[in-house]
């Protein structure tokens, strides 16, 4: 695998971090190199808040980029955020519940997507796995890391909700999976 | 030495969490620190496990109190150290020049952060000239500059045993961008890779007559005769000067038959090693010179690869306006190759930023 390169933005209480985090994580378990770096500061409270991740076999350079191979904005105002990092290259991913014009999206990009994550978890999950269908995503628009190595970071990361209710770890692996099946999906359909 | 580490193990971690635990490693007694972004996260690591290993912190009532409760601890025979940023770095300005003063084995952690003033708080290499010569005095210190966590962690290890061994403060220089990613790096005790760390002792209160069983422990940072104050500082540069080679350390890769070479420093070596590296592949010689410790600045090294490249032009790139700029020029006087610059200030930079801006000089 050459360097990969991911943003993830949303509004805070999104998830987005976490998720950030687990997928590094997850990468670094698997003994790839990995750099996740979350914007922080004054402009997390109240604004978007963005996670930078990269991926590769070798040492990774600069721990911000230019343009990524994936982004992902989970609200309108993160789209406004993002477009920045949407290059020729890039697979422009945002969330269908928001509705945007062609003058909102991105000038350049591979492809762009729309997910129906927030749906899917309100309608047929739970409202608060919605950033893991969102990692899931990830995985099965990229493979950055294995099915198996981010259902592994997940329970580390979520071991002590888990073992207060059991019933949440069969949610997340699920979400994880439906999240992962859309974004396999997305990327055979190639919608634009 | 009390084991911390264990079995040295590669973990995941922030910089921050890095350093905390570098400390720990290097057997620091005691933190002394006052919040500041985006170093806080040393001294809630730092807190967190400091307790599981007899050591200790205080949190003063702010940067200045911060600095002198170190330079106080040292005397005492404890390996303290502190961490800040920013503004924070400012005011501890005063402290760090007393440990200079004193010759005190001060360590302290420096995450940059974009100023003037309170800034950003998040990422810059703006604090090179406050944390290389920024006390009234001469910049007798030693400062590291880091790229990686690997680099984080040993250079704290490290550090810890130059101040106590040479008795000049050390500054380990971050930045925020440092502090906060995750990547990986192995931790481990010191001595597991034979590294001796050195034991810290008092520099005050000692036993025995002066005159006759020791020399008096003269730690002075205020003198009534102009003539005393300029022997002192007269020694102490001689001493540092004398040092200076064993201290110095750099990285130097294709500079050999080069057109340019690229002087970067800290994380933004990253991008300038990774730039040589395609520009080398478009064949463009390029090659890439990288000081690791700021002070004792590695000069003659410089030199010797500036005459070795045959290169005509040099580019600096830094994310601060200037200030290694100034730094490698008065470490080079004399020299006449040319020297472009990439100044960004406050943001990062990537390859391609260096490689865009060798393109339009070459």
């Amino acid at each position: 695998m050459s360097l990969f390169r991911i943003a993830l933005a949303g509004e805070g209480g999104q998830g987005v971090q976490s998720i950030a985090e687990i997928l590094a994580e997850a990468a670094y378990n698997e003994n790839k190199q990995a750099i996740y770096i979350p914007n922080f500061g004054l402009e997390q409270r109240g604004g978007v808040s963005i996670a930078f991740l990269q991926f590769s076999e070798r040492r990774i350079g600069a721990p911000k980029f230019q343009k990524a191979d994936i982004v992902i904005a989970l609200s309108s105002r993160a789209v406004e955020r993002t477009l920045t990092y949407s290059g020729e290259e890039t697979l422009y991913v945002y969330d269908s519940s928001f509705k945007l014009g062609p003058e909102e999206l991105p000038e350049q990009a591979k492809q762009i997507i729309d997910l129906p994550a927030i749906e899917t978890a309100n309608n047929k999950l739970h409202p608060r796995v919605f950033n893991i269908i969102i990692m899931g995503a990830v995985i099965g628009l990229s493979n950055v890391v294995s099915f198996e190595a981010a259902k592994e970071a997940l329970e580390h990361k979520l071991a002590y909700k888990f073992e207060k209710d059991p019933k949440l770890r069969e949610l997340n692996y699920k979400a994880l999976e439906i999240g992962k099946e859309m974004g396999e999906k997305a990327l055979k359909e190639g919608v634009v | 030495m009390q084991r911390v580490i264990g079995e040295s193990k590669r973990s995941f971690v922030t910089g921050n969490e890095a350093a905390a635990w570098a400390c720990m490693a290097a057997g620091a007694d005691i933190m002394f620190g006052y919040p500041i972004t985006p170093q806080n996260e040393i001294m809630h690591y730092w807190t967190r496990i400091a307790p599981q290993f007899e050591r200790e912190f205080l949190q003063t009532e702010d940067e200045l109190s911060a600095g002198f409760t170190v330079c106080g601890a040292v005397q005492s025979g404890k390996k303290a150290f502190t961490a800040t940023a920013g503004p924070g770095n400012v005011l501890m300005q005063e402290p760090f020049g007393m440990a200079e003063a004193m010759r005190l084995p001060i360590v302290g952690i420096i995450q940059q952060r974009g100023g003037p003033s309170s800034g950003t708080v998040i990422y810059s290499q703006q604090e090179v000239t406050l944390t290389t010569f920024g006390g009234n005095g001469e910049g007798h210190r030693i400062v590291y500059s880091t790229a990686t966590h690997q680099e984080i962690y040993d250079y704290i290890v490290k550090g810890f045993n130059v101040a106590w061994k040479h008795r000049f403060p050390v500054f380990i220089l971050g930045d925020g961008y440092q502090a906060k990613m995750r990547e990986p790096l192995e931790m481990y005790d010191p001595q597991d890779k034979g590294i001796e760390m050195v034991e810290p002792y008092p520099l005050l209160g000692l036993g025995g007559k002066i005159g006759t069983d020791r020399e008096p422990s003269h730690l002075c940072n205020i003198y009534s005769l102009e003539e005393e104050l300029y022997e002192v500082v007269l020694k102490f540069a001689a001493e540092y000067e004398a040092l200076a080679p064993q201290i110095i350390e750099y990285e130097e890769r294709e500079c050999d038959q080069s057109d340019i070479i690229i002087l970067a420093h800290g994380v933004v070596s990253r991008a300038a090693d990774d730039a040589v590296k395609a520009l080398r592949a478009q064949g463009i010689k390029a090659g890439y010179f990288r000081p690791i410790t700021l002070r004792p600045f590695p000069q003659q090294q410089l030199r010797d690869a500036i005459a070795r490249s045959g290169a005509k032009k040099m580019l600096i790139a830094e994310s601060a306006y200037g200030q290694f700029d100034r730094l490698v020029k008065q470490e080079i006087y004399g020299e006449t190759i040319s020297i472009e610059n990439l100044f960004m200030p406050g943001v990062g930079i990537i390859e391609n930023d260096i490689i865009n801006k060798v393109k339009s000089i070459l």
